[in-house]
């Protein structure tokens, strides 16, 4: 089918310029490596019933690392606008879908690489998840990468603009951090930013993440997880195509 | 009769600012026939990348019809789009791949399998000398090097029309030279081009037909040629070894029957023609016959910005500044 075809061909494209330059991955371990060390130690006194502080912590990062790894991709959307490289495949009679999903899988790969890295580096630190939860977990990690790699793209590609960009993934990238408990259990929150976070996929995610590495995968919070980002995703990559097929870029 | 590969019916594109409305393009009818170079020439902000960007299915046009390569832009954009190449003004080579990858890439995206994608792209490496540079990271070439390879995406699936947008825009004197060669290769080949430009030198060098865009409508189309004819004519200056025989020079000139007129300015004779490249030889003869010495003589022909003044009542040289193309 072309659009397979074309999904295949648009992804290379991509994967070929991560190959080129390794480096991204290794950038993007970075800023959780540093969490994994200089912040995990400061929560073992206060996390209250908790025997391994790395099965509730670790888990938060890797939805901090799908979430943000998406989020920032519109500044490489915008790069290729400029370039014309958008517009020259928008007069071809590439199918619009795999203009995006193309790239979205690329980042789905890239990110996916960093998380397992991840997971192994924390392993000595004593990570210890449930194997069985994790598989279930991984899912939910993807659709986190689909959505803001989405979005981000399609974000990139309405703006055209570094500058229009920058205050609205920002805007959303700390509210959403904060309120999603990555850095400490919500249940810490008063009643009023707990409601909030509710609002927030980010939470519900790392909210199942938690309990899928602990092993308890019939958790109803693992089922709300799935519930919340199943119709979100198809609902962003619906939009995302949209802005594909109407750009004027 | 040829066959028109683009024709346009009364088309038109106004955007709303928030100055009012733009009619950037108002009702524009075109017709390129097979086979030629046909120039868009206009100043900044005329509506030619609009206009071009209706026919490459890129705008939605609010009214009128185009038809690319038999196919309406509206009814059937997924036709037309396998039958045209379109270059726009920033290119459109993927910075991180090579070239050589890139134009594969463009060979299979319409369609093309591997191979027959491999083949052509060694086939436009060689066409538009690419071959020292094909394999490196488009990255590394230079604004001239990348133009090239510009091109070569555009006519990778052998389109019956290619679209150049500004083509030359910011390359310097050789390099632009260098591309009017390779766009001289490209008609050889048989590929109807149509480019956009607002440097007159390039359209009249470059273009089979022509048509001259200002806010929005075409204010005067036709060969280069015969642009230039419409509006004046050419002019020869001779100054003879003894001003004394000037009378006499301007009585032998009169006679010939491809001087229109001549007039004696200070010490030279000034003479228009029709056709001045034809003219000339036919003047230093006529004078040598009756052994009148000629201590220099030169012509200067018409200029399309001669026509775009007489069109538009300003000179094309000073509308550069007026501000960006739409």
């Amino acid at each position: 089918m072309k659009v397979l075809v074309d999904i295949r061909l648009m992804f290379v494209r991509k994967m070929k310029e991560t190959l080129r330059n390794p480096i991204y991955i290794l950038s993007s371990l970075l800023t959780p490596i540093l969490y994994l060390a200089l912040f995990a130690p400061l929560l073992k006194n206060l996390i209250p019933n908790t025997t391994n502080v790395l099965n509730v912590f670790v888990p938060g990062l890797l939805v901090i690392i799908a979430f943000l790894g998406g989020l920032f991709v519109g500044y490489n959307m915008i790069d290729e606008v400029r370039n014309g490289v958008v517009e020259r495949f928008r007069v071809t009679p590439t199918s619009r879908f795999a203009l995006l999903a193309g790239r979205v899988l690329r980042d789905m790969v890239n990110i996916l690489v960093i998380v397992t890295v991840f997971v192994l580096i924390s392993l000595p630190f004593g990570f210890r998840p449930d194997l069985g939860g994790f598989f279930v977990f991984v899912p939910l990690l993807c659709m986190m990468i689909i959505t803001t790699s989405s979005f981000g793209n399609a974000l990139g590609l309405i703006l055209r603009d570094e500058d229009r960009l920058s205050p609205i993934v920002q805007g959303i990238n700390l509210p959403v951090l904060l309120l999603s408990g990555m850095l400490l259990p919500m249940e810490l929150a008063p009643t009023w930013l707990q409601v909030i976070a509710h609002f927030n996929p980010a939470y519900y995610v790392v909210e199942a993440g938690r309990l899928l590495v602990a092993g308890h995968i019939t958790d109803i919070k693992v089922g709300e997880a799935y519930l919340f980002m199943v119709p979100l995703t198809i609902l962003v990559v619906t939009w995302a195509t949209r802005a594909f097929r109407n750009a004027i870029a | 009769m040829t066959e028109n590969v683009v024709s346009t019916v009364d088309l038109k594109k106004y955007f709303t600012s928030r100055k009012g409305v733009v009619k950037a393009v108002d009702g524009v009818n075109l017709s390129v026939a097979a086979g030629q170079v046909f120039g868009f020439l206009g100043p900044n902000g005329a509506g030619k990348t609009t206009t071009l960007r209706m026919l490459n299915t890129l705008l939605v046009p609010d009214s009128g019809q185009a038809l690319v390569a038999g196919f309406d832009v509206l009814k059937d954009p997924g036709a037309v789009r396998c039958r045209f190449g379109y270059v726009g003004q920033s290119g459109g080579s993927d910075r991180p791949a090579t070239g050589r990858e890139d134009l594969v890439l463009q060979g299979r995206l319409y369609g093309m399998s591997k191979a027959e994608a491999s083949s052509r792209a060694a086939e436009l490496i060689d066409l538009l000398d690419l071959t020292d540079f094909a394999d490196r990271i488009v990255y590394t070439y230079s604004g001239g090097q990348r133009r090239r390879l510009d091109v070569a995406l555009g006519i990778m699936h052998r389109p019956q029309v290619l679209f150049l947008d500004e083509p030359t825009t910011g390359l310097d004197p050789q390099n632009r030279a260098n591309l009017w060669k390779q766009i001289g290769k490209l008609k050889a080949t048989g590929t109807t081009i149509f480019l956009t430009t607002h440097y007159l030198e390039e359209a009249d060098i470059l273009s089979d037909y022509l048509a001259i865009m200002d806010y929005g409508h075409i204010v005067a189309e036709g060969t280069p040629q015969q642009l230039k004819r419409q509006v004046s004519l050419d002019t020869i200056r001779v100054t003879l070894g003894d001003p004394a025989q000037n009378p006499a020079a301007a009585q032998v000139l009169e006679g010939l029957k491809v001087v229109k007129s001549s007039v004696l300015e200070q010490d030279c004779l000034r003479i228009s023609v029709d056709n001045g490249e034809a003219a000339l030889p036919q003047v230093m003869k006529a004078l040598d016959g009756k052994d009148i010495a000629i201590s220099n003589i030169s012509l200067s022909t018409a200029s399309l910005d001669d026509v775009f003044l007489e069109k538009t009542g300003r000179s094309l040289r000073d509308t550069e500044a007026e501000g960006g193309d739409r």
